[in-house]
């Protein structure tokens, strides 16, 4: 087909178009550079996850990841800034670019990401309805939960979760509605019921205010999917790649052993996928518009996926989480990856 | 955190710590040996023969107690999985749970991984320390019948043909801690209770994070 004036002329148009689109879509990275901060939507005060003290001070697990990020794109964990938002605020303010991503414990579902311009960049907290049980210390399984009492907050999904389970499994029980947690411990601790009901991750907290929290078992099996996940705004493919990989960067570090500990040994490391996620070899930051040195740095500021877990969930904090679902796929858990090469 | 014998064992290092599981030195070259980061956490504190530990003595709260937890696994029931690296000892259980419990573990030097079998198993076990130990810290006892002070603790299983064990401990408090010398050592209340779970020929898988 020859080329008349009339079509290069609508072909460049075209083609200006694109390119003004794409200029307005590959904006978050270069407006972050610019603006020298970080900006974080997190949650209005969870403990473990996002909290402030009297200070003012941030910390918590998706205060750290909003860290790692800032870390990694601007060289300072110092230059991320957080903006509580609550559950209903939470996705407009992305959306309107209040923030540039949001961490704040929010599931990762398909009517939160389908056509609301919305994209998770993946799962950083595996979390999901769990059971607390007390005095009843046989019970290991939510499948001998069968003929108790439970406690449970309504007019949220975990009620009808809750009889899903039951039901599916040829069980029954008895409901005692709750307003709150601190009704839940109450009614636990008083014969008020036999178990708990809510997400995994809060029934370790509501546990730490039981006046015996080693007579409450938390039991392993959770019976829904609560993928937290950070979310970014779907119109920019380049920040979202940024989030995405600063996540898988992290839980990569920990599958190869480098964290805040022994980041000066993993420097001189001679194993190529080390080399190759420091920077020490080869500049896969090039590829999102970062230095070579932009997961070390990320990993500098908050240690691994491990690392961050631990000082703020697990171990060496005051919820003493499992890792559970959330352990490497390597290591009993379903933490998986994707391969930074 | 008791450290009154520091002063004593400062800069005895490692083969000090072969003592405390009565091991020879020696044999240690005939087991995978990884070195630990340099700033691991390491304490100095030293083998307290005679301190009574009694054998009640569990880890009731926080990551180190006993516990249920979700654990993906191939591995038949049975089995016990040593997590060097988080100072865990998992007890599979079937169904992608196990039991946790916190132990203590080696410390730079004395980390290795491997697979190996529940070889024997010996409550209250004797501490025989070896000679060379004997002439370098002549405090020490020659041999300790087992019992509450002993530095073996309540229980041991002992790992295929190694020099290691899963030993109790009247040293509760370095649960979490790595201060073996490449024995697993739980709290006396907690590897009683494990003991009783863990039958001869179990498969017991050790751990490392990966090497760098």
């Amino acid at each position: 087909m020859a080329l008349t004036p009339k079509r290069v002329t609508a072909g460049l148009a075209a083609l200006v178009a694109a390119l003004i689109a794409f200029a307005a879509q590959a904006g978050t990275l270069e407006m972050v550079k610019q603006r020298g901060a970080l900006v974080c939507g997190v949650s209005e005060g969870l403990g473990g996850f996002s909290d402030r003290d009297a200070a003012g001070a941030w910390s918590g697990f998706d205060v750290d990841f909003c860290r790692a990020v800032a870390a990694a794109v601007l060289g300072d964990p110092q230059k991320a800034q957080f903006v509580p938002l609550s559950t209903v605020e939470r996705f407009d303010a992305l959306r309107a670019g209040k923030v540039d991503v949001l961490s704040r414990n929010s599931t990762w579902t398909f009517e939160r990401e389908a056509g609301q311009g919305i994209l998770f960049a993946g799962v950083d907290y595996y979390d999901g309805q769990a059971f607390l049980v007390v005095r009843h210390p046989t019970i290991t399984s939510a499948l001998e939960l069968g003929g108790v009492s439970v406690c449970l907050q309504d007019g949220t999904t975990t009620r009808a979760n809750l009889a899903d389970f039951f039901k599916a499994n040829s069980m029954t029980y008895s409901e005692v509605i709750v307003a709150g947690p601190s009704e839940a411990i109450a009614k636990l601790e008083s014969g008020g019921c036999d178990a708990y009901t809510t997400d995994q991750s809060a029934l370790y907290i509501v546990r730490l205010g039981m006046k015996k929290p080693s007579e409450a078992t938390i039991l392993p099996d959770v019976i829904s999917k609560e993928p937290l996940a950070p979310a970014v705004r779907a119109d920019d493919v380049a920040w979202f790649d940024v989030v995405k990989w600063t996540l898988y960067a992290l839980v990569n570090a920990e599958e190869l052993g480098v964290g805040k500990s022994t980041l000066d040994e993993a420097l001189q490391s001679q194993r190529p996928a080390v080399r190759r996620l420091l920077g020490v070899e080869g500049d896969l930051g090039q590829n999102l518009g970062l230095t070579k040195d932009w997961a070390l740095r990320a990993v500098r500021a908050v240690g691994n996926y491990g690392d961050m877990f631990e000082a703020n969930l697990g171990a060496r904090s005051r919820y003493a989480i499992p890792r559970g679902l959330n352990q490497l796929w390597q290591d009993g858990g379903i933490l998986y990856a994707p391969p930074l090469q | 955190m008791r450290r009154d014998k520091a002063t004593i064992e400062r800069g005895g290092g490692a083969r000090r710590l072969a003592l405390r599981c009565g091991l020879l030195l020696v044999m240690l070259g005939a087991a995978p040996v990884r070195g630990a980061p340099p700033d691991a956490v390491t304490m100095d504190v030293g083998d307290e023969p005679g301190r009574v530990s009694t054998e009640e003595v569990r880890i009731e709260d926080g990551p180190f107690a006993r516990q249920l937890v979700f654990f993906r696994s191939n591995e038949a029931p049975g089995t016990l999985v040593i997590s060097t690296a988080d100072r865990f000892l998992y007890l599979v259980l079937g169904n992608n749970r196990a039991l946790r419990y916190g132990i203590g573990v080696g410390r730079d030097g004395f980390q290795w991984s491997g697979l190996v079998k529940i070889s024997r198993k010996a409550e209250w076990p004797d501490w025989t320390p070896p000679p060379e130990m004997i002439a370098r810290q002549p405090y020490l006892p020659r041999f300790m019948a087992g019992g509450p002070g002993n530095p073996m603790g309540a229980r041991a299983m002992y790992l295929g043909s190694t020099v290691y064990r899963i030993h109790g401990t009247n040293q509760p408090e370095t649960i979490g801690e790595a201060v073996s010398s490449g024995c697993f050592r739980l709290a006396n209340g907690d590897v009683i209770d494990l003991f009783s779970r863990v039958d001869v020929g179990a498969k017991v898988i050790i751990r490392q994070a990966a090497q760098l």
